[in-house]
């Protein structure tokens, strides 16, 4: 039996700090206010308010902050099911929401040093401290009740929101002890369950929102509606970096619905003041959206205008070669550079992938009101630090005045990481003096400029005469990270840019040749980019796990057997390995004209591995199945992560066969989904995923892990079934 | 004037463009905003309704083309919201973000409406112009079919 036992002193919290081997360090802190609960929160009379993540009111209401966004990832539901678990209340029924302050010190990223939400970090980094919340609060309601019964607290216990004393026979509601517990001292030691005891934790099946979610009713950013709103689409840089150099709006303010036309600057610190560009603010969106089509805009011209995306990967060639290129070591042992002449057989291959750009189903949407030095958003918030910053920056408020109305957004995947668009609404907002609610167009997603950089990877091995890998360098070509919401964080001593390493650093990168040289090569193109779900993962895990297929068949070796071979000490990683080969029948007898491909890698401190089974039939190559084997520690929500593996797969397939931006004299070529293909119903294979919990039993991150293995291990199915080695997608399935 | 039904109520519309999308009629001036906007082509599926009883995308049909029909949305499909899918919907845990189910729901109900086997080739050809981003194609594919096996049992 595991029995957590943590120390606090009166009115401590926990705050999490990462290692730097991205473990955690746990450690205690004052909060800046005594009570540790949110200072703007309104606080009725008689309410519990014991930390910064429970509210019991009187009347028996049980509410759980969440300080995490939802994009729909289920968020909302497995960090409620953290805190609800330990207070024992049923994370189903009790209502979640977002903080009243959401720039309260304690809900800042314990890592980022930010208020913000992604990476796939918020199950994993908020796990241990929401748990002690609802502990906390759970002792101090069975402390209340002990001393109303006069009995030893240790003889108490909760179930669902009440109080037992199970000797006597009788409970109280939380509800009925809140005015007691409030007075309480903070317990010096609190007790955390037994996993082996939870309800919720690793068996949840179901979110919290699903019903208002089928029946229209549940409100997303697009369905805000406020007295005196303007609804503004803007006309933005067609060209990358153009500037305005005229407005002829007069046609645009002849149509009906139209109220104003607003120039909006571009700001350097905004996508590298690659883009501005011009307001129609209207009565409703289709009035706006016809009176933009009937803008004339004069724009200047760019430097940008010369720019093809078809080029690049001359230029970045050239940056590999370039001596004077800015490099950095993502992991090193070794000389790779004695192994050259001396090995049986040297392999070298480039890999490329091209701009992508997210496509959330619903396109960015946000309204803001500026009135009386205040700022009040109205939409699905990722950042409240970019919110903070545009009010800060745009309108001179100040944070105390800065009022979020957090919502759950239609999807991200890095989409809403962007902060544009909160610059924008907060200048048209300040400008039209009238809430103003800024609507994207799905052709203004696709041209949004945040897109996920076109990569190009050159990599090398060595075989010795036994066929086993004695060294390995790959250098890794994309532009540095997307802008930043605190400059220069990504900047550390060691120079590191974490968001273009994934995969290929000490504690994410599987294999242990004895030399090793991993390098990053930073390249600018001035074409700004963004963050994208899995970031760096999807390049560096393709070109590597490409890469160890080449080398299996160069070393004449089982792809799977030579990667087990060059794996140390990596007992869960093996495992996911093994587990998802033999579901997928590797090794056994397949049909004519049918063949597997296998790639794997770990993320978010969690492993994966996924195996492709392409088939030939009458010419035409089909991917028919994706088996997926994954350990993330602990799931919180098994279901939910199932779903977010399945999305994830989702998302590796549409790397591997669709996503491609193009962008030709500085303009993005595609403008919506028929000319950029996303993955539909009938483009899925069929999909086979296994959860499993391992070591050591806590939650890893998820929502980044499903995609990156999937283009590799197609594309070494695909080497397989045709014996054509295929190295930059989208793949050509013939 | 144009006239014409939306989930059983007659609606007249006397100052709207008759060019005004069907989607933009739903949701700015009838406050139905369970359709939603995804692509203003017709290519994502959206804002999905039922024009007497066939999915139509309503951002690709203007106002002017449905007097005199019957429009049914997501909001309209079931008067106690308890359709058979909707319940599917729920058991199955089908919305990520939920954005796009709206649509998914009310192009699985066209399907069902024509009575037409429910097998994995004809919800692929009812389901794939409607787009989900999270990926919930598996799960709607099982709650169709659950939604489909109640159906016949009730």
């Amino acid at each position: 039996m595991t029995i957590s036992q943590v120390n606090l002193s009166r009115r401590v919290f926990l705050k999490q700090a990462a290692t730097a081997t991205g473990g955690l360090a746990i450690a205690f802190y004052l909060p800046s206010s005594l009570g540790a609960t949110d200072p703007k929160a309104p606080t009725p009379t008689g309410t519990f308010e014991p930390n910064a993540w429970v509210r019991i009111l009187p009347d028996g209401t049980v509410k759980l902050v969440v300080h995490k966004h939802d994009s729909g990832t289920g968020t909302h539901t497995a960090l409620a099911a953290c805190v609800a678990e330990e207070l024992d209340v049923n994370p189903m029924t009790v209502q979640v929401i977002s903080p009243e302050d959401p720039f309260f010190d304690t809900y800042i990223h314990p890592v980022w040093k930010v208020f913000s939400t992604g990476g796939s970090t918020s199950v994993s980094l908020e796990y241990d401290r929401l748990r002690m919340a609802g502990a906390t609060a759970r002792a101090l309601l069975i402390t209340a009740a002990a001393r109303q019964w006069k009995v030893s607290p240790d003889s108490c216990s909760t179930i669902e929101g009440r109080v037992v004393h199970g000797a006597s026979q009788r409970s109280l509601a939380y509800a009925e002890l809140v005015g007691v517990a409030a007075e309480l001292p903070a317990p010096a030691q609190v007790t955390l369950k037994d996993p082996a005891q939870f309800r919720y934790i690793g068996k949840l099946r179901h979110k919290r929102d699903a019903q208002a979610k089928v029946c229209g009713r549940f409100k997303y950013s697009i369905d805000v509606e406020l007295p005196d709103m303007l609804v503004a689409v803007i006309q933005r840089t067609p060209v990358i970096g153009a500037k305005v150099l005229s407005v002829d709006a007069a046609a645009t303010l002849q149509v009906p619905g139209v109220r104003q036309v607003i120039a909006v600057p571009g700001r350097p610190d905004v996508l590298g003041g690659n883009v501005e560009g011009v307001a129609v603010l209207a009565d409703n969106y289709w009035a706006a959206h016809q009176g933009r089509a009937l803008l004339k805009v004069q724009w200047s011209e760019s430097p940008l205008a010369g720019f093809d995306s078809d080029e690049l990967v001359k230029a970045q060639s050239a940056a590999l070669d370039d001596k004077g290129a800015q490099r950095v070591s993502a992991m090193a042992a070794g000389d790779v550079g004695a192994q050259w002449p001396v090995a049986v057989k040297l392999l070298e291959a480039d890999y490329r992938m091209p701009y992508k750009v997210q496509n959330p189903l619903e396109p960015i949407c946000i309204t803001a009101q500026v009135k009386d030095n205040a700022i009040t958003y109205w939409g699905g918030v990722q950042v409240p630090s970019s919110a903070l910053e545009a009010a800060q920056k745009v309108c001179r408020i100040a944070k105390d005045k800065v009022i979020i109305n957090e919502m759950v957004s239609g999807g991200s995947f890095g989409a809403r990481e962007a902060k544009y668009w909160l610059f924008e609404v907060a200048y048209l907002a300040q400008q039209a003096k009238v809430p103003v609610k800024l609507m994207n167009s799905r052709e203004d997603e696709m041209r949004s400029l945040f897109m996920h950089p076109a990569t190009l990877h050159r990599v090398k091995g060595a075989l010795d005469k036994q066929g086993r890998l004695t060294a390995l360098q790959l250098n890794a070509v994309s532009p540095a990270s997307p802008e930043q919401w605190e400059p220069g964080y990504f900047e550390r001593p060691d120079k590191m840019d974490y968001s273009t390493t994934e995969a290929i650093t000490a504690w994410d990168f599987a294999y242990r040749p004895a030399n090793l040289d991993l390098v990053w090569v930073k390249h600018e193109s001035n074409v700004p980019s963004g963050w994208y779900r899995s970031v760096s993962f999807i390049p560096n895990v393709f070109a590597v796990e490409s890469f160890m297929d080449e080398l299996a068949d160069g070393a004449g070796q089982d792809p799977l057997a030579f990667r087990l071979a060059h794996m140390h000490e990596r007992p869960r990683h093996v495992a996911v390995l093994k587990s998802a080969a033999e579901r997928a029948g590797w090794g056994q007898p397949l049909p004519e004209g049918t063949a597997l491909g296998i790639a794997t890698h770990q993320g978010y401190t969690s492993f994966i591995a996924v195996v492709a089974r392409l088939s030939k039939k009458n010419g035409a190559i089909n991917v028919d199945k994706l088996t997926c084997v994954v350990d993330c520690g602990l799931a919180v929500s098994p279901g939910g992560v199932e779903e977010q593996i399945y999305g994830g797969l989702m998302w590796g397939l549409g790397h591997a066969l669709f996503d491609r931006l193009d962008i030709k004299q500085g303009r993005v070529v595609q403008s919506n989904f028929h000319d950029y293909r996303v993955t539909r119903m009938s483009d899925m294979p069929a999909v086979d995923i296994l959860i499993v919990d391992g070591e050591p039993g806590k939650p890893g991150g998820v929502g980044e892990l499903g995609s990156p293995a999937v283009a590799p291990a197609i594309a070494n199915a695909l080497f397989s079934l045709t014996g054509v080695r295929q190295r930059s997608t989208p793949l050509n399935l013939g | 004037m144009i006239e014409f039904t939306v989930n059983g109520e007659r609606r007249e519309l006397v100052e709207t463009s008759p060019s005004m999308p069907l989607l933009w009629v739903l949701r700015d001036h009838l406050k139905l905003t369970g359709t939603k906007f995804g692509c203003g082509m017709g290519l994502c599926g959206a804002c999905t309704v039922h024009l007497d009883g066939v999915a139509v995308r309503s951002c690709q049909l203007p106002v002017a083309a449905v007097a005199g029909h019957s429009i049914t949305t997501i909001e309209g499909l079931s008067a106690t919201q308890e359709h058979p899918l909707q319940l599917a919907w729920v058991a199955e845990d089908v919305p990520q973000c939920g954005y796009c189910q709206s649509g998914q729901i009310m192009s699985a109900a066209a399907l069902l409406n024509t009575g037409a086997a429910v097998t994995d080739d004809s919800i692929r050809n009812a389901m794939s112009g409607n787009l989900c981003r999270c990926g919930t194609y598996g799960r709607i594919n099982k709650a169709i079919k659950r939604a489909a096996s109640a159906s016949k049992e009730a």
